[in-house]
């Protein structure tokens, strides 16, 4: 499809804003001692556009408000985990109750950092930043759409939090998709599965299974968050739905899909496939596909839970 | 602008004056956090220290003035208004139904540039500004206001690190120490001495005050603009949470309220005998 099939979305999304950033020069990075090969280049080219915070997030939202204050195109990196959670109350005042623009980019959805474990891992960002307004998630499932985000950023006078993914994903989309809608729907069918980040792929393959047992499951790409209303004229037209996320089921990907056709007096049953509580967290390792197994997200479980919900 | 010494003393004793009946009316407001830091903010929006023009709130050029302790936000409004920049009526409405403001600091109001409460944060947002001016080669100046509470914050420390390490000269952070927190003294609570070196330590340039002596303050003040260093620079400014009012010294348990009924008439009491010599 293209050489995104090889590029991590961190590099596709920091090669997009390096050549952005030559033509703006209000355009900011501010890092929590977080790099990328993408942002070396970055760092090396335009050291004026470029702020290092050190492992200090709280300071890097901070500093980023305030260089948006000024006038400034800011972008703040760091892991997931820590440019969201450790952070949010940062967030909540400047980006949620002040409206302060800013880019938050975090680094490692879901399983992304694998063996890294708990800490590392991010499982709950969605429910958290989506309970805020004016913060809006973009949930990222490759590097094509990772590539198109710093422009789509600097449309928006509102803040937005660009969840990538750690790992390269195979291609999605064609380079030049349009990504303004929130949602793309990948496959139609009679049934839809609405997933998000990189258990889009996950559906995308589960899909593919069924199909060999002539059953045609749709799958719809939720990459925004708050989910476009526009979602619910695709949704009514079916029977059921399902979802699917690495990411917890309370406040996840789920309880918005419920919460959009609930508040629309759609009533269409909806199956929540996602991470339970009772599961807690994880210390398993062999790699993000051992993490998912754990959880029963992996492609097998998956293909079984909607085979068994369809039947 | 007012020139004369004295002139700024009395302006003072206005500001504390309505403020303390703005708290009182409302029955709530920080009001003695708001009166350990009035004589340092009346320096700053009236000496000619700070440049800012009431007429003109969004005055490219002025020097940012982000209130940190927002907690301290009647002390600000107050004066505010007495600036000019929007009308003394709406101190009235002080945290009332309809009002514009209340409790803590609003960004929405003219003169104000941040939101701020939760504290820790104004400073780095003043940080983030400071470099943002760097970096524009914008030749005006950053003040901010941080409680000595405030200080327990770990961002402080973040922020503080920062700073130095960017050769935000244009940074000036004000430490209203009042040696009180929210239950107890601070030294009591977890120590915050030695300040002075503390600050100077994260790479500060330190100037020690007496917070309520408007001459000292106005001397560090003096050289802001042509400081040689490349430093930022902190003014600690030993402070009395309270002063003015003498019952509300010394004492944590006036933290967060406003004097009500007879506490109230002994506060305004106090502050007439104090400030004006009659009963």
């Amino acid at each position: 499809m293209n050489n995104m099939n090889s590029t991590t979305q961190r590099d596709a999304f920091w090669d997009t804003l390096y050549e952005m950033a030559h033509e703006d020069k209000s355009i900011v990075v501010v890092t929590a001692d977080m790099g990328a090969p993408a942002l070396d280049k970055f760092r090396k080219d335009y050291p004026s556009q470029f702020v290092n915070v050190g492992i200090a997030e709280q300071n890097g939202i901070l500093v980023a408000a305030g260089l948006a204050l000024t006038g400034k195109k800011v972008f703040a990196y760091a892991i997931a985990p820590f440019i969201t959670l450790r952070c949010l109350e940062q967030i909540r005042v400047n980006d949620a109750i002040m409206k302060i623009p800013i880019n938050i980019v975090g680094v490692g959805a879901g399983f992304g950092y694998q063996d890294s474990g708990p800490t590392h891992h991010i499982i709950e960002d969605i429910a958290v930043i989506r309970s805020m307004p004016n913060v809006q998630i973009q949930s990222v499932s490759d590097s094509v759409m990772a590539a198109a985000m710093p422009k789509l950023c600097c449309q928006l006078s509102t803040t937005r939090y660009i969840r990538l993914d750690r790992l390269i994903l195979p291609a999605l989309y064609d380079e030049g998709a349009d990504f303004s809608n929130g949602f793309a729907v990948l496959k139609e069918g009679s049934v839809y599965v609405v997933a998000t980040g990189s258990m889009v792929h996950v559906a995308l393959e589960v899909s593919g299974r069924l199909e060999k047992e002539n059953f045609r499951l749709g799958v719809i790409d939720a990459y925004q968050i708050p989910l476009s209303l526009n979602l619910t004229d695709i949704l009514k037209t079916t029977k059921r739905v399902i979802t699917l996320e690495e990411h917890f089921l309370p406040g996840g990907l789920g309880s918005a899909v419920c919460e959009l056709l609930q508040d629309q007096e759609v009533n269409i049953p909806v199956k929540r496939i996602g991470i339970t509580h009772q599961k807690q967290y994880c210390y398993d390792y062999g790699g993000r596909d051992a993490i998912r197994k754990y959880y029963d997200i992996d492609p097998d479980s998956v293909f079984l839970k909607i085979k068994e919900y369809l039947a | 602008m007012i020139a004369k010494i004295e002139d700024l003393k009395n302006k003072a004793v206005e500001i504390r004056k309505r403020m303390l009946e703005m708290c009182i009316k409302a029955e709530t407001g920080h009001v003695t956090s708001s009166l350990s830091c009035i004589d340092l903010l009346v320096v700053l929006y009236y000496s000619g220290h700070m440049h800012h023009d009431p007429r003109n709130p969004e005055w490219s050029e002025r020097d940012r003035f982000i209130l940190s302790k927002g907690q301290a936000s009647p002390a600000l409004y107050t004066i505010l208004a007495d600036c000019g920049y929007f009308s003394e009526k709406d101190l009235d409405s002080f945290a009332q139904p309809g009002g514009k403001f209340g409790v803590h600091l609003q960004d929405s109001v003219p003169g104000i540039e941040i939101t701020s409460g939760s504290l820790g944060q104004g400073f780095g947002t003043a940080a983030g500004m400071a470099l943002g001016a760097k970096m524009d080669r914008d030749l005006h100046l950053v003040f901010t206001l941080l409680g000595d509470g405030e200080c327990y914050e770990g961002s402080i420390w973040e922020t503080a690190m920062f700073a130095a390490h960017n050769r935000l000269n244009n940074l000036i952070a004000i430490v209203d120490r009042n040696y009180l927190c929210v239950t107890d003294f601070t030294e009591n609570l977890i120590e915050l001495e030695p300040m002075k070196s503390k600050w100077e330590s994260f790479g500060w340039d330190v100037t020690w005050i007496n917070g309520h002596s408007m001459e000292e303050f106005m001397t560090a003040l003096n050289s802001v603009r042509s400081r040689r260093s490349s430093r930022p620079l902190a003014i600690i400014a030993d402070t009395v949470k309270g002063e003015g009012v003498e019952s509300l010294c010394y004492n944590p348990l006036w933290h967060g309220i406003a004097p009500k009924g007879a506490a109230a008439i002994r506060a305004m009491s106090e502050f007439e005998r104090r400030f004006c010599g009659y009963e």
